[in-house]
C-alpha cells in the first residue's frame, strides 16, 4: 500500500516537473540569440549609440545584415540599401556624385561611407536626424530613394518564408514590427567598425609611414585636423567650406534643419577614412579627386557670411602640399573591413 | 487511520502540483507604475473625444466653413495625448495615469478615439491632458505602439513627431490641388509645440469614481479652433505647415483651445 502510494507520488512529482520545464521552454529556458561583443579599437572615445538598449547578438547583426542587402525593401525591389552603400566603396556610392532611387529619380546629395556610425550623434550632411536607429526611416520613405511604406515592408516581411523565423531568432518572439526592423538595421549598420588602415597601424606600433606619408601626416596636422579631428577624422561639426550654391540643388545645408540663418549653407564635416575609395565628394559629389577639393581649399574658397574663419582665407597648400596630403589620405584606407565577409552580401 | 493519511497525502501531492505547475508557467510581467486598489482591474474611466466643426460633428469629405468664411473639407485629424491627470482643485489631490502610454486618436478609427484608464477611486472636478509627443521620446530611436513610425506621424528627415495633422482641401487655398496640410511638431525650444491644457468639467458636474463602477468623460476636438484666437490662420495665406516653427507654434497655441469637456457619467 504504501509503496504504492510512494510511486503514485514519485510520478506525481515527475509529471509536474515535466510540465515545469515544458513551460519554461516556451520562454525563459530556451536558448536565446548569442551575445557579440562590441570592441572600442584603442584611441577610440566611447561610442555615442549605447548597445545596452539593443543588445549586439549573432543573430540580430545576421538579419540586419540580412535586411541592409534586402530590395524587398524598396518599392520596386531594386533599392536595398546596399545599392547606394557598397561595401567596397567604404559603403558609399561607388564613383556616383548623386545616387539612383527610384523612378529613376536621382538623391540630392552624395551617398557618404557607413563606418563608425556608433560614434555619430547625428546623421546626413545636415545632422538632421538624432538618432542611428530611425535613420533608415528616411531612405525608406524618401520618394527618390527607396520609396516605400514602411506598413508595407512590414506586410512583405511578415508574408517572406525566412523572415519570421530570423526575428524570432534574434528577438525571441517572430512577430515583426518597425522597431524591430530598426534594432536589427542599427546592430548591422552600428557595428561596422573601420579603424584598421595603416595610420592605425602606425599609432599602433605595427607599422610605419613612408618619408613621404610623413611629411603629409604633419601637413594634415597643421591645416586641415582642427576640422577632421583624429582619430575619427571629423569633429563631427558643422562648417561651410565656401563651396558655391550649386544651382538646381539650392542646398542650404544645416540651415533646413534648424532655421536659423548663420547655419546657412554648413554641412557635416565628413570623416576622411577611407577617403579615397570612397569618392566622388562633397555634399553634392562635385569632387572627383581629393585633389579636385586641395584645389578648392588652395584657390576656390568663396567668401560669404557663413564661411568658416578656418578656410575664408583659404588654406595655402603648394603642389608638394598636395601630394604628401594625398600620400597620408591613402594611409587611411582600410582594406580589411571593406573585404571583410560578415560585412558582405549574405549568400 | 491509514485511509485519512493517504486522502492527506493524495491533498498534499495534488496541491504541490498544482501550485508547482501554477507558479512554473507564470509570465515576468513588468510592473504597473500606478499603486491602484485591486478592484480597478483594467480601467474605470472610459475617455472619449469627439471631433466637432464648432458645435457639428465633424464628417469626412463635407464642406464646413472656418472662422473668416472659407470653405474647407477635412481627410484627416489626428493627435498625439499622453499624460492625463485627473485633479482636484478643492483637496489639491492629482492622479498621473501612466506617464509614459501615449495614445495617437485618430478620428478615421473609431477604436482610437475612447481610451481607457485606470484611475485612483475618488472625486475629481478637472481634466489635464497633454497633447503632443515628449521630447525624450523625440530623441531616443525606434519607438514602438502608439509611438510606431508606420504610423505616418513622424518625420525621417528631421528627426521628431508629427504631434497634430490636420489635412484636407479648400477653394480658398493656395496651394496645388488646393489642398491644405497641417502636420504640426517641434520639440525643441522656442519651436516646442507641447501643449498642457487643463479642461474643466460643465457646471455642477465632477468625475465621482466609485469603487468597482466605471465613469466616462466626452470631450469634443473643434477643429474650428485651429484657425482663430489667438492666431489668424487662413487657407489663402498658410495652408501649409509642414515643418516646426513659428507658424507651428501658432497653430498649436490655437489648438491648445480646442478641448471641451461636454459631459460627465457616473455610474
Ligand atoms: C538611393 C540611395 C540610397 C539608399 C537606397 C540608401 N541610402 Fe543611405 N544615404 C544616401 C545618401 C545620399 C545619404 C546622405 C543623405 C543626406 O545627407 O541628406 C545617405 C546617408 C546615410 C547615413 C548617414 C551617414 C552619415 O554619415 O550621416 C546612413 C547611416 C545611411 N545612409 C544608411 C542607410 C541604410 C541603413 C539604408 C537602407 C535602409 C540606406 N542608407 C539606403 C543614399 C542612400
Ligand atoms: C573648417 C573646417 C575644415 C578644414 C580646416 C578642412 N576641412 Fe575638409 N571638409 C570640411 C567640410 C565641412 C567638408 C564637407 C564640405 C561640403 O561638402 O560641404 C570637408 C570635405 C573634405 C573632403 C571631402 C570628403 C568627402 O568624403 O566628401 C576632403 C577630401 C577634405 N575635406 C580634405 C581636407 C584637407 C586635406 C584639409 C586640409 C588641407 C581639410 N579638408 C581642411 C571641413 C574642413
Amino acid at each position: 500500500m504504501t509503496l504504492r502510494w510512494t510511486i503514485s507520488l514519485f510520478l506525481f512529482l515527475l509529471t509536474a516537473s515535466m510540465l515545469i520545464n515544458s513551460c519554461k521552454k516556451s520562454d525563459t529556458n530556451r536558448k536565446g540569440p548569442t551575445p557579440l561583443a562590441f570592441t572600442v579599437p584603442p584611441g577610440f572615445p566611447q561610442p555615442v549609440y549605447d548597445f545596452k538598449d539593443n543588445p549586439l547578438t549573432e543573430e540580430g547583426f545576421t538579419l540586419g545584415r540580412k535586411l541592409f542587402y534586402d530590395g524587398k525593401l524598396s518599392k520596386d525591389g531594386n533599392f536595398p540599401c546596399a545599392s547606394c552603400h557598397q561595401q567596397f566603396a567604404a559603403f558609399a556610392n561607388f564613383d556616383h556624385d548623386l545616387s539612383h532611387g527610384f523612378n529613376n529619380l536621382f538623391t540630392k546629395r552624395n551617398s557618404p561611407g557607413l563606418f563608425n556610425m556608433a560614434w555619430q550623434k547625428e546623421f546626413m550632411w545636415d545632422g538632421g536626424i538624432n538618432h542611428l536607429e530611425v535613420q533608415p526611416l528616411a531612405p525608406l520613405t524618401a520618394p527618390n530613394e527607396m520609396a516605400e511604406d514602411v506598413n508595407n515592408i512590414i506586410i512583405k516581411l511578415k508574408a517572406d518564408s525566412l523572415y519570421p523565423k530570423l526575428f524570432d531568432a534574434a528577438f525571441g518572439n517572430p512577430e515583426i514590427t518597425s522597431q524591430k526592423m530598426l534594432l536589427a538595421l542599427t546592430q548591422f549598420v552600428g557595428s561596422i567598425v573601420s579603424a584598421n588602415s595603416k595610420y592605425d597601424k602606425v599609432k599602433r606600433g605595427e607599422a610605419s609611414f613612408s618619408s613621404e606619408e610623413a611629411t603629409g601626416y604633419q601637413i594634415f596636422q597643421a591645416k586641415c585636423a582642427s576640422c577632421h579631428a583624429e582619430p575619427l577624422f571629423t569633429d563631427l561639426s558643422y562648417r561651410n567650406t565656401g563651396m558655391p550654391l550649386k544651382v538646381g540643388l539650392m542646398d542650404i545645408g544645416r540651415m533646413r534643419i534648424t532655421n536659423k540663418s548663420e547655419d546657412s549653407m554648413k554641412f557635416k564635416v565628413p570623416s576622411l577614412r577611407n577617403v579615397i575609395p570612397s569618392f566622388p565628394y562633397g555634399h553634392d559629389g562635385r569632387f572627383y579627386t581629393v585633389k579636385n577639393v586641395m584645389d578648392h581649399y588652395s584657390d576656390g574658397v568663396q567668401s560669404g557670411p557663413t564661411v568658416d574663419p578656418l578656410v575664408k582665407n583659404k588654406i595655402p597648400l603648394s603642389i608638394f602640399d598636395k601630394f604628401y596630403l594625398t600620400q597620408f589620405l591613402y594611409t587611411l584606407t582600410d582594406s580589411s573591413f571593406m573585404k571583410d565577409p560578415r560585412y558582405s552580401e549574405p549568400k | 487511520m491509514k485511509h485519512s493519511f493517504q486522502k492527506i497525502l493524495s491533498f498534499v501531492t495534488i496541491s504541490a502540483f498544482t501550485l508547482l505547475t501554477l507558479n512554473a508557467c507564470k509570465k515576468d510581467k513588468s510592473a504597473e507604475d500606478v499603486q491602484l486598489p485591486p478592484e480597478v482591474k483594467d480601467h474605470n474611466l472610459v475617455l472619449k473625444f469627439k471631433a466637432v466643426i464648432d458645435t457639428v460633428p465633424l464628417e469626412f469629405g463635407k464642406s464646413y466653413q472656418n472662422f473668416f468664411k472659407q470653405s474647407f473639407s477635412v481627410k484627416t485629424f489626428k493627435f498625439y495625448v499622453h499624460g492625463i491627470e485627473m485633479i482636484n482643485t478643492d483637496s489639491g489631490k492629482v492622479f498621473r495615469t501612466g506617464a509614459d502610454k501615449y495614445f495617437l486618436v485618430d478620428f478615421s478609427d473609431s477604436t482610437t478615439t475612447e481610451l481607457k484608464l485606470a484611475v485612483l477611486p475618488y472625486q475629481y472636478n478637472r481634466l489635464g491632458i497633454t497633447i503632443g509627443v515628449d521630447s525624450a521620446r523625440n530623441v531616443s530611436g525606434a519607438q514602438t505602439g502608439a509611438l510606431d513610425p508606420a504610423k505616418g506621424m513622424f518625420w525621417t528627415w528631421n528627426t521628431g513627431y508629427i504631434m497634430a495633422k490636420l489635412e484636407g482641401t479648400s477653394p480658398s487655398s493656395t496651394a496645388p490641388g488646393g489642398v491644405f496640410e497641417y502636420h504640426i511638431g517641434g520639440f525643441k525650444e522656442p519651436d516646442n509645440v507641447l501643449r498642457k491644457p487643463v479642461l474643466l468639467f460643465p457646471f455642477g458636474q465632477s468625475l465621482d469614481l466609485k469603487p468597482g463602477k466605471t465613469s466616462e468623460i466626452t470631450v469634443t476636438a473643434n477643429i474650428g479652433a485651429w484657425f482663430y484666437n489667438p492666431h489668424d490662420i487662413k487657407f489663402n495665406e498658410n495652408p501649409v505647415c509642414t515643418t516646426p516653427g513659428v507658424l507651428a507654434h501658432q497653430i498649436a497655441d490655437n489648438y491648445s483651445k480646442m478641448f471641451t469637456v461636454i459631459s460627465v457619467v457616473n455610474e
